[in-house]
């Protein structure tokens, strides 16, 4: 994704190309949050629009030019707005944000949804049974490192990042298929 | 798939095994960020990831389901049980061939933890690691003794991490191949104790320590050892599953995962 476009597009006040890039931003955020905050899905959202209308703000004042700049920004404002938030539920024990916020680590499990899993469980029943046993053994073995899973399945380490990387694009195939449907 | 492509998954794939760091997490979430996309396949591996673990579970919970069963069909149950064991008692020896089928008969060299390699900050080799390298060596030539008088000397001299853990894991599997479980119980714990930072060690202590506790028939300690061996889901995550189950069928327990309880 090209944010120089967004910039570009908050500058010269270009509604088309906002309106395509916000909710991807959006979505993005709302992911980061839930993930390295451990915010709910409602809160996140919260916290990433105020995120948006921030730098929004920034860019049209020139005070955020650079692409890279823009991405790094959007994220520590996400944490920041989600830190407010988190202050003012505590209903003022401090005043300010503190300096450091101690997160459970990283909560990977958020990103599931439950209706996907359902799907994504009817998907993998219809793999190839050699394919749902490699699938099944690389998650099933999270301390081997790829070299180990390709010595266990007598292939070299490209091909079983190569591998598995073909059964995911099967599944997720599978899974927008059944989507749709 | 073009090399870039393949470190990008590779990171992802760190990612969900827990494996990055701070520093490498803020840039793949930068990444995310530049190419939205990568976090749907972020998504699909940990749905992936869930799905499989979740079959993993329920076929662990399908093994010792027990149905429901009216009240009274219970203590008739234990009745007839009780005559059974009694019988049992007065007629027959219990076999245990049917346990000895899941433990470890002897722990391969490989399984000796040795020297980690020359560490690049200083570019040399301390001689703890000298010395864990020589007792594999004296291992693999039958040379038990040898094996030990260098673990022990590890031991007494260097007994801090990661020498500390290694020598007595060590010392164990020595011990255990020589059928002395007694011995490698105590070498298995002292490696527990010790270990700091390598889920490997912790993993394969618990393992071990599971089967010299299952050999010298404390079940009950073995089914505790095993469970831990088992959630540390590394390489012995399937024998110790159905060691597991074999430890909760012949105990009698209902569910596997309560032995963390």
């Amino acid at each position: 994704m090209d944010y120089s476009k967004f910039v570009f597009a908050v500058q010269h006040n270009d509604r088309v190309t906002i309106n395509e890039y916000v909710p991807i931003i959006m979505s993005v955020l709302i992911k980061f949050l839930k993930v390295r905050q451990g915010a709910a899905h409602h809160d996140a959202e919260d916290c990433a629009q105020n995120t948006i209308i921030n730098v929004t703000e920034k860019i049209k004042s020139d005070e955020l030019k650079n692409p890279d700049t823009v991405i790094y920004y959007l994220f520590t404002t996400a944490k920041n707005e989600y830190y407010k938030y988190l202050n003012r539920i505590k209903e003022g024990n401090y005043d300010d944000v503190p300096n450091s916020f101690v997160s459970d680590g990283d909560q990977l499990s958020k990103l599931l949804n439950e209706e996907r899993l359902k799907i994504l469980e009817r998907c993998m029943q219809l793999l190839k049974p050699n394919l749902k046993e490699y699938i099944t053994h690389w998650f099933n073995h999270p301390r081997d490192e790829a070299a180990v899973v390709a010595d266990h399945f007598n292939i070299t380490v490209n091909n079983a990042w190569t591998k598995k990387h073909r059964i995911l694009k099967i599944l997720k195939e599978c899974c927008e298929k059944k989507l749709a449907a | 798939m073009s090399d870039n492509k393949i470190d990008i998954y590779k990171r992802i794939d760190a990612y969900i095994k827990g494996s990055l760091s701070e520093n490498e997490i803020n840039e793949l979430w930068v990444e995310f960020a530049k190419r939205p996309e990568l976090l749907e396949d972020l998504e699909l591996e940990v749905s992936v990831r869930e799905t499989i673990k979740k079959k993993f579970e329920s076929e662990i919970k399908k093994v010792s389901k027990i149905t429901s069963l009216p009240s009274w069909t219970w203590h008739a149950a234990a009745a007839a049980v009780l005559l059974i064991v009694v019988g049992i008692q007065f007629f027959q020896v219990p076999s245990k061939s049917n346990l000895e089928q899941f433990l470890v008969n002897s722990i391969k060299s490989d399984q000796l933890e040795t020297s980690d390699g020359i560490r690049s900050k200083d570019m040399m080799m301390m001689k703890a690691d000298s010395m864990l390298n020589l007792g594999f060596n004296e291992f693999v030539n039958g040379n038990n003794r040898r094996a030990l008088i260098l673990f022990n000397e590890v031991i007494s001299e260097y007994d801090y991490e990661p020498y500390g853990s290694k020598a007595y894991l060590n010392k164990g599997i020595v011990y255990y191949n020589e059928a002395s479980y007694d011995s490698a119980i105590t070498a298995f714990e002292a490696s527990l104790i010790r270990v700091d930072d390598s889920k490997m060690i912790e993993e394969k202590a618990f393992w071990y320590l599971g089967n010299a506790l299952a050999n010298t028939q404390k079940y009950e300690e073995a089914r505790t050892a095993i469970y831990q061996a088992y959630s540390l889901e590394g390489i012995f995550r399937k024998p110790a599953f159905l060691l597991l189950q074999k430890l909760n069928y012949d105990l009698g327990y209902s569910e596997a995962e309560s032995a963390g309880d």
